[in-house]
Formats: C-alpha cells, sequence, structure tokens
C-alpha cells in the first residue's frame, strides 16, 4: 500500500458515493453515505496513518500550467496528521448520518446531501495535501462553499438562509484575505508552490511579513471563529443539520488551524515575537468570550458552537505560545507548546463531533435542543447518557480525559514564558495563562449545566418524558469516539511522540525528549535523562507497566535545570489506574459499611411542596444566571419589561419580560465598521442625483482626467 | 474609608461567653413569671391571664409555660409584691422523654454533641420566634462558636428546628422534611405556638403544637424564646446541658388541669 494508491481509492470512492446518491431511489441514499463515506474515511485513515506513522511522504505533480507553474500535491507529517483527524472524524459522522438524515426525509433532498457531503470531504482532504498555493485556494474555496450549502440545506427556514449567507460572506472575505496574503508572499517571483515559496520567504521584508501574517490569521481564523471574526460561526451551526455541525467543529475549524500552521509557521516563520503575542491574546480572548457565551447559552447547538469558538481559541493561543518561543529561539518550548496546541485540536475533534452527535440524537429523539425543555433523559438515554457524559468532561478538562491532557499541557506552556527575557511578553503569557485557566474554570460549569440539565432531574417538556434511546448505528458512532476520548486521555505518551514527528520539521527541534523521558526503555535520549534522576522516578513507580507496555513510559514530564529538575509532571496512564482501583475500593467498602446498616431511601428533598412538578425544577437559564449577572458587562443584554394590566387597575394579568443579547464581538467589532461602511457609500451615493445631464458631466470630467492623466505620465 | 475596621478592632469581641459564663448583661432576658408559693390574694392574678396560664391550688402558684405568652399581665405593679414573682433567667429549656424505641434524640447526644446542624421550619410564627432565632447567627450569640449550623436541606440536618403552632398548609412540609432527615435526629419546638398552639391554636387553620405531629425532644418556651433559651435548649439536645424536666409536667398542681 502506498500513498498514491489510497489517494486516488479515496478519490473513487468518494466519486462512487456521489454517483450513488444520484442512482439508488430516494430513501436510501443515506445508507449509502454511510457506507460509501466510512469506505473513504478507512481509506484516507490509512493513507494518513502512514504518512504520520512511517517515513514515506508523497509528492506529485498534477499538471502544469504555463502561466501559473505547477499543481502539486504532497503529504508531508504536517498534512498526515490533519488528513488523518479528518478521516477519524468523516468516520463516526457518516455511520450516525445512515439514520440521522432520514429526519429530513421527503422534505429535503437526501440526494443533494450525500453530493455535498462525499464533495467537502473530498475537497478538504484535497485541501490539505495541496501543495502549492493555488489549488490550496481552490480547494479552500470550493471547501467554503459546500459548508455554505450544508450550513443552508434546511433552506426553507428564513433564519437558515441568512446565516447561511452570512456564513458565505465572512467566509469569502476571509478568503480574499487569504488570497492577498499568498499573492504578498509570492511576490514578483511567481512561484506558487509551498516549496518555493518556502525559499523566497526569507527575502520578505518585516513590514510586509507583518500584513502577510495578520491576512492569513484572520483570514484562516475566520474558520476557526475566533474573536473578532466569529459572528458567522455559533448562527451557522445553529442552522446547520446536527452533523454538519460536527463536521464544521471537528474537521473544517482544524483546515483554519491547518492554514495558520502552514503559513505562518512552516513557510514563514515569524521572526520577531510580534504575530505570536497577537495570536496568544486573540487565542486567549477567543477562549473566554467564547466559554462565557456558550455557559449562558440554552440552545445545546448554540452552546456547542460557542464552545468550538473558545477551544478554537485555546489551540490558537497555544499556537500563538509557540510561534514566540520559536522567534525567540527556544525550539523545544516552541515543540511543545506546538504539540499541546495540536494536541488539543485532535481532543477537540473527538469530543466536540462525540457532543454534536450527542445533541443531534437528543434532537432526533425529543425533538428540541433547548435545554430548559429537557431534563431526566438518562432514564430514556443511558447509553446516549453515557457518551455525553464521556465527552462533557472530556471538554471540561477533568483527568483522566483527553481535555485534561492538552489544556494542562496548554497551561504549562504558558508558565514557560519565564525563560523568556522581555518583560512585556512575559506579562502577555501571565495575562493570557490567567483568562485560559478562567475559561478552563468556566468550561465546567457550561458542561455541568449541559449534562445535568438534559439528562438529570425531571423532564421540562412532554416530549423529554417520552424519548427513547437512539439506534444501534448512532450509538456506535459514539461510542467508537468515546473511546478515542478515553483512549487518547489516557495514553498521552503514544500521542505526543506523534505529534511531535509532525512538529519537528517545523521548529526543527526534536521536544519528545523533553516531554516524554524514557523510562521505560532508557534507550534513545538516554544521555538527557540522568540515571540518578531516572533512579528517583523509577522508586516512586514510573516503571510501573514497562513489562507489558511498548514505548518510552507513561509520564509526561518536562525536565529543567539543577535548582529546578521537574518542571511539570504528570500522567493520566497512571491516574486512570489508581482511579480504577479506588473507585473499586470504594464501592467494595461500601458495600461492606452498607452491610451492617440499615438503608432508608426517602424521596428527594423537594422543599416541602404538596407536588413536585418539572416547571420548579432548576433551569437550564437559572443554573447558568450566575455567570450572566457576574459577566454583564461582556452581554450587555437589553431588557424590555412589560406589565400587563387589568382594566380595573392594581391587578397584573402578564409580566412579559424580553432581553436581547447583541455577541460582544458583534457589538464592538462589526457594528462600528458597517456603520463606518454605510456612511461611506451614504456619501458616495450622493453623486447619484438622477439626472441625465450630471451623469453626462461625470462622463466627460472622467474622460478629460484620463486624457490628462495619459499626456503626463 | 475603612474606619470600621477600626472601629471593629476597638470594639473588641462583644459575643456572650454563655455557657462558659453565666450571662449577666441587661435586656438578654424578658424574664417571666415564677410560680412559687401563693401570698395574699389569689384571685386577680390568676384571672388576668389572658390564655389561663395560672393555676392555684394549695396555696401553690404554678405557671403553664407552654401556654405562657409573656405578656406579663400577672406581674404585680412596679414596687408592689403580687402574686407571682418575675424572674430573669433565660434557661427555659426542657426535654420531653421519649419512648425507648424512637430513642432518635439519644443518638443526637452521643454524636453530633460538638457538630449539629439545625433545619429550621416555619410552621406559621407570627415572625418573633423566627427573629430570635436568627440572632443566634449574628456576633452577639454567635452559635457557631459552639458548632451549631443552619442548613437548608433536611438532608444534612441532625435536629428540625420548629417555630409556629404548625399551620394546616405547612403540616405537609414539616412532614416531609422530618422524614428526609437522616437518624439520628430530634426535633426541637421553639416558642409557646410550637408547644401548645399559643395564641393561634388550636383551631381551624391551626395545629396544637408540634407534639401533635412530630416527637419533640426539647421544648423552649417563651413568647418568643430569648437567643439565649434557644441556646440553652441546643445544649440540652446534644447533651451538653443536664436535661430538666418540664417544670410544669402534669400532675398535681398543675396549670394544664387547672385550666379544664
Ligand atoms: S405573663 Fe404569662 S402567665 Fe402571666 S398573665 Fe401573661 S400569659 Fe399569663
Ligand atoms: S410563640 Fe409567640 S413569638 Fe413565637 S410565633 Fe408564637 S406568637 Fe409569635
Amino acid at each position: 500500500m502506498n500513498i498514491p494508491i489510497l489517494l486516488e481509492l479515496f478519490l473513487l470512492s468518494c466519486a462512487a458515493g456521489i454517483l450513488l446518491a444520484m442512482a439508488v431511489p430516494e430513501r436510501y441514499a443515506p445508507a449509502v453515505l454511510a457506507w460509501t463515506a466510512s469506505i473513504s474515511s478507512a481509506v484516507i485513515l490509512i493513507a494518513g496513518g502512514i504518512g504520520l506513522f512511517t517515513n514515506q511522504s508523497f509528492h506529485a505533480e498534477l499538471w502544469r500550467i504555463s502561466s501559473l507553474g505547477t499543481l502539486d500535491i504532497s503529504m508531508d507529517r504536517l498534512s498526515a496528521l490533519f488528513v488523518f483527524m479528518a478521516g477519524l472524524i468523516f468516520l463516526p459522522v457518516s455511520v450516525f448520518s445512515a439514520r440521522y438524515m432520514q429526519r429530513y426525509s421527503g422534505r429535503y433532498s437526501l440526494r443533494s446531501f450525500s453530493v455535498f457531503y462525499h464533495l467537502l470531504f473530498a475537497a478538504v482532504v484535497l485541501l490539505l495535501i495541496a501543495a502549492d498555493a493555488l489549488s490550496f485556494l481552490l480547494a479552500w474555496e470550493v471547501m467554503s462553499i459546500l459548508c455554505y450549502l450544508l450550513i443552508n440545506y434546511e433552506h426553507e427556514k428564513q433564519d437558515n438562509t441568512s446565516s447561511g449567507l452570512l456564513t458565505l460572506v465572512m467566509g469569502e472575505a476571509g478568503f480574499l484575505a487569504v488570497v492577498f496574503g499568498f499573492l504578498l508572499l509570492a511576490g514578483p517571483t511567481g512561484g506558487l508552490d509551498f516549496a518555493t515559496l518556502r525559499l523566497n520567504a526569507g527575502a520578505i521584508g518585516g513590514a510586509t511579513r507583518w500584513v502577510i501574517f495578520l491576512l492569513t490569521f484572520f483570514g484562516f481564523g475566520i474558520k476557526a471563529g475566533i474573536i473578532p471574526v466569529n459572528t458567522w460561526l455559533p448562527k451557522a451551526y445553529k442552522a446547520a443539520p446536527g452533523n454538519v455541525a460536527a463536521i464544521l467543529s471537528g474537521v473544517t475549524l482544524n483546515l483554519a488551524v491547518y492554514g495558520i500552521i502552514r503559513v505562518n509557521a512552516d513557510i514563514l516563520p515569524a521572526l520577531t515575537a510580534g504575530p505570536g503575542i497577537v495570536a496568544l491574546i486573540t487565542g486567549s480572548l477567543s477562549a473566554l468570550i467564547g466559554i462565557l457565551y456558550a455557559t449562558t447559552e440554552d440552545d445545546m447547538q448554540m452552546m456547542l458552537a460557542h464552545s468550538s469558538i473558545e477551544n478554537a481559541g485555546i489551540i490558537i493561543a497555544g499556537l500563538g505560545a509557540g510561534m514566540v518561543f520559536a522567534a525567540m529561539h527556544h525550539p523545544v518550548l516552541a515543540g511543545i507548546a506546538f504539540i499541546a496546541s495540536l494536541y488539543h485540536m485532535i481532543n477537540h475533534s473527538m469530543f466536540k463531533t462525540l457532543l454534536f452527535l450527542g445533541s443531534s440524537g437528543i434532537e432526533l429523539k425529543t425533538g428540541g435542543r433547548d435545554m430548559n425543555r429537557l431534563g431526566g433523559l438518562i432514564r430514556f438515554m443511558p447509553w446516549t447518557a453515557a457518551f455525553f457524559l464521556i465527552g462533557a468532561l472530556s471538554i471540561a478538562a477533568l483527568p483522566p480525559f483527553n481535555g485534561f491532557v492538552s489544556e494542562w499541557l496548554t497551561l504549562q506552556t504558558m508558565l514557560q514564558s519565564a525563560s523568556l527575557q522581555s518583560i512585556p511578553v512575559k506579562i502577555t503569557f501571565a495575562l493570557s495563562g490567567a483568562a485560559l485557566a478562567l475559561t478552563a474554570g468556566l468550561a465546567v460549569t457550561c458542561f455541568v449545566k449541559a449534562f445535568g440539565m438534559s439528562f438529570l432531574g425531571m423532564g421540562r417538556s412532554e416530549s423529554s418524558r417520552r424519548a427513547v434511546e437512539l439506534p444501534w448505528s448512532m450509538r456506535s458512532a459514539m461510542l467508537f469516539l468515546a473511546l478515542l476520548c478515553i483512549v487518547s486521555g489516557i495514553l498521552p505518551t503514544y500521542i505526543i511522540p506523534v505529534l511531535d514527528r509532525t512538529v519537528t520539521p517545523i521548529v526543527h527541534e526534536s521536544a519528545v525528549d523533553a516531554l516524554v523521558p524514557p523510562f521505560f526503555t532508557g534507550g534513545r535520549g538516554k544521555e538527557k535523562l540522568n540515571k540518578a534522576f531516572a533512579a528517583d522516578f523509577h522508586k516512586l513507580g514510573a516503571q510501573v507497566g514497562s513489562d507489558v507496555l511498548p514505548g518510552r513510559g507513561l509520564v509526561v514530564l518536562h525536565q529543567g535545570g539543577k535548582r529546578n529538575p521537574v518542571v511539570f509532571a504528570m500522567s493520566t496512564s497512571y491516574t486512570f489506574v489508581v482511579l480504577l482501583l479506588l473507585l473499586g475500593a470504594t464501592m467494595i467498602m461500601l458495600k461492606i459499611v452498607v452491610r451492617r446498616q440499615k438503608v432508608r431511601y426517602q424521596p428527594a428533598w423537594d422543599g416541602g411542596v404538596r407536588k413536585l412538578l418539572p416547571g420548579m425544577t432548576y433551569s437550564a437559564t437559572g443554573f447558568s444566571n450566575p455567570v450572566r449577572v457576574i459577566f454583564n458587562t461582556v452581554f450587555h443584554p437589553t431588557v424590555t419589561i412589560e406589565t400587563g394590566e387589568s382594566p380595573v387597575g392594581h391587578f397584573r394579568t402578564a409580566i412579559t419580560m424580553e432581553r436581547t443579547e447583541v455577541h460582544i464581538t458583534e457589538r464592538l467589532a462589526l457594528k462600528p465598521v458597517v456603520a463606518m461602511l454605510k456612511a461611506i457609500s451614504a456619501r458616495i451615493a450622493a453623486m447619484h442625483s438622477g439626472s441625465v445631464n450630471t451623469y453626462a458631466m461625470y462622463v466627460i470630467i472622467s474622460l478629460v482626467m484620463l486624457l490628462i492623466g495619459e499626456r503626463f505620465f | 474609608m475603612s474606619g470600621w475596621v477600626l472601629k471593629g478592632l476597638k470594639t473588641g469581641i462583644r459575643t456572650t461567653l454563655y455557657p462558659k459564663v453565666e450571662e449577666l448583661a441587661p435586656g438578654v432576658s424578658p424574664g417571666r413569671p415564677a410560680g412559687g408559693r401563693a401570698a395574699g390574694n389569689k384571685k386577680p392574678a390568676a384571672e388576668a391571664c389572658p390564655v389561663d396560664a395560672i393555676a392555684v391550688r394549695d396555696k401553690q402558684v404554678s405557671v403553664d409555660y407552654d401556654r405562657c405568652i409573656l405578656c406579663g399581665r400577672c406581674l404585680p405593679p412596679a414596687g408592689a409584691s403580687g402574686l407571682v414573682k418575675p424572674a430573669a433567667d433565660y434557661e427555659w429549656a426542657y426535654k420531653i422523654p421519649r419512648d425507648t424505641v424512637a430513642a432518635g434524640g439519644a443518638g443526637v447526644t452521643k454524636t453530633c454533641s460538638h457538630s449539629l446542624h439545625i433545619k429550621v421550619v416555619d410552621g406559621g410564627a407570627c415572625n418573633a420566634c423566627l427573629s430570635e432565632v436568627s440572632q443566634l447567627t449574628k456576633p452577639y450569640y454567635d452559635m457557631h462558636r459552639l458548632g451549631f449550623f443552619i442548613t437548608p436541606t433536611p438532608r444534612d440536618a441532625d435536629l428540625l428546628l420548629v417555630v409556629g403552632p404548625v399551620t394546616e398548609h405547612m403540616k405537609l412540609p414539616l412532614k416531609k422534611a422530618f422524614e428526609a432527615m437522616p437518624e439520628p435526629k430530634a426535633v426541637m419546638a421553639v416558642g409557646t405556638c410550637a408547644l401548645s398552639g399559643g395564641i393561634f391554636g388550636p383551631g381551624f387553620a391551626a395545629g396544637g403544637g408540634v407534639k401533635e405531629f412530630l416527637p419533640v425532644d426539647i421544648a423552649v418556651p417563651g413568647c418568643p424564646p430569648p437567643p439565649l433559651a434557644i441556646i440553652h435548649g441546643l445544649l440540652m439536645a446534644v447533651g451538653r446541658k443536664d436535661p430538666v424536666p418540664s417544670p410544669t409536667s402534669p400532675g398535681p398542681g398543675s396549670g394544664m388541669e387547672a385550666a379544664k
């Protein structure tokens, strides 16, 4: 097996998916989609896996256009990682879609969904393996449009159309920014393939570098929803079908990260700390704002959308830290930061897709996503509840799940700013670290609410009391992702080396010895692991499991100098085992204790009311209200209260409260820009008087000016 | 700006030292009529009582504290000596022995002696009793120093503190709260209302006290009882004060019987 053949197979199976979708009867389209897309995913998983785990790389010239150079595709390790992740996410989502898409049967075209879905998959993979600016941009544009088509799938809803258009407009704005960025990057020399660009990058001046960075960073960033270009994201996710939202968050968000790494770390690495700092600040602010809105949002899919902004923020903050370290000549620290960032990206893909599938499943069975109307679903959908819980624990960064590993690494990286020289940079790192820590805290609140309000307590609507468990195909998709969350959580020492291989070409130094010391083997990198130091840790049990497990060890540890031998250390693997043991011991002890005691079961304390009705219980809005009150300045709501009074007076018949919020970036960043553009166009519009004579004068004036210009220049 | 810090430091600790030291500050107790040997004309005093709490038998005056609302009408005018004398003590609580089968109160004595969590239920009180209960958590009485805490949920509570005569509507919540409490648990009735229905009951809307529904372990008479009396009751509930039997337990000379 080699990569080109697999890629051809992948494209073939995508094409087969499209053709079959056209050929089979409409109602079988989702099932066919599940099969063909799963096969495509499996093929691309193998291709990505080969690129990621072996030394095989691949480069091919597609065709030569005389004026633009060649169209190239290649798969280096960075591409391979992203391709692999795309396959890993597309696989469960495709399986899930088979039954999920049935809900649209008869209302929307299932065929066109299949076609768009396969095309998007192909576009994503082509984008990731594009090795020149032209094919990259082409694939990006196709991907953008397909995203729009899929987001706007329920096109009969008015809201969706406007969300879709906003997505398209912002996507195009980002695309244009990226195009300009690439044009500046290519300069007059004209070579458009990445290798040439990389070679010529050294000659680019400081100011141009800044412009390229800003254009590409925010241009790509639009797809990730970082502030201030995030306005489209929650709306689009709200409009999109659940499985599409999963793809948007699990796959296309990563493409933004890919673009930023490819251009700003690989092709044109920053020479000063500036760009990294911008990324760091943007990232941590996005994280904080994202989680604030997520915590207070009651629509589950919107909540997950805001949480995607948060996680994109964490990823970008990690990237920013890496860029600063790289520019300041700390390659190992840069490597660690990039690893943390990429680790968080893959984790986010896994748990966010899982959560989106969970919320789609809930929507399918209860007909709604408003957490105020859900509740008690754990009784009817125990499996879904279990998987959702794993996703929620992961995203809330609780050990030993995967979110913990990457957020912990990111925060530790922030603390490493101690080794930098510049004081302002250190302060920025400290503040960003604080913002990320606050984010992590709020994330717990957010997902306690998400899980508690949907699955626990009493069902707050008729439909949530009649829900049934999802069919096995949908459950198996979630099971797959839940297992991935657990595995990537408890085995970080096996994932970090893989990520390190991806990052090494970018930072030009391997960070694996600095992060995963070889406690098991003591082989490779032995010289970096002090014998006495290792012996100390062996005493602590760092060698437990070395007989049965391959690899370097199970402890993530960053070694420092003499005065501070262990900078940070952690092992979710051992934590996991200890947790299991503790859990078992507790259960046994409970059994023993309870055997001698009389256990009396009483109903839960309801405050002594005659009958506890679902409407009396804590609501999702109530749960997050403290956050809403504390951060009132961020939300800045407009509240109108209307009191209806009966004709006799004194008696209130109804009180209606309306609360409208405009997202902070829309309020502070988008609105002023729109207002300015409107003002300018109003000025320009003044020349349109409507009188023919005036227009004739405009023509003459321009002609005269043109002639004068021609004469003198 | 932070003058209050200085002021606070200057003021020092004002918290009462009760029960280590007897509290003698004026005003900690409203006083209540004391019974005893009768002298002089007994009739007017006994008739003055609006709630028939005074009984005279064999020259012996007894006051039924379960009914007395501390109105003071039976007390002689200042300077004169009368049938009943005022007493300014405050250790008013007494213990009602429970039969050994439902020995909840005894368990509380053993396990919660230095950490007692209290669930307060307002069974339709006039609010004066509640106001006194809320004094307990304030700096002067500060019951936290003794290991007593108020908890919002009966699941964490060891002692159910009930005020008020228990109105029709509070019967169910009271029962539910008691049932929701884990063993061992005790019940403390605070105020005349909670002991006998007081000025409200028994009637169509209110019962005749807590013991009609729940096994009461500690009674704190008074209308309202002063905070120190409630603390006395709490200390008695956990066995840090000797249990006192009811001063007017049914028997010869009891006010209850005289009223009939
Ligand atoms: S103080 Fe008590 S005993 Fe005296 S009159 Fe008033 S209610 Fe009756
Ligand atoms: S005992 Fe007296 S103070 Fe307490 S609730 Fe009854 S009437 Fe009010």
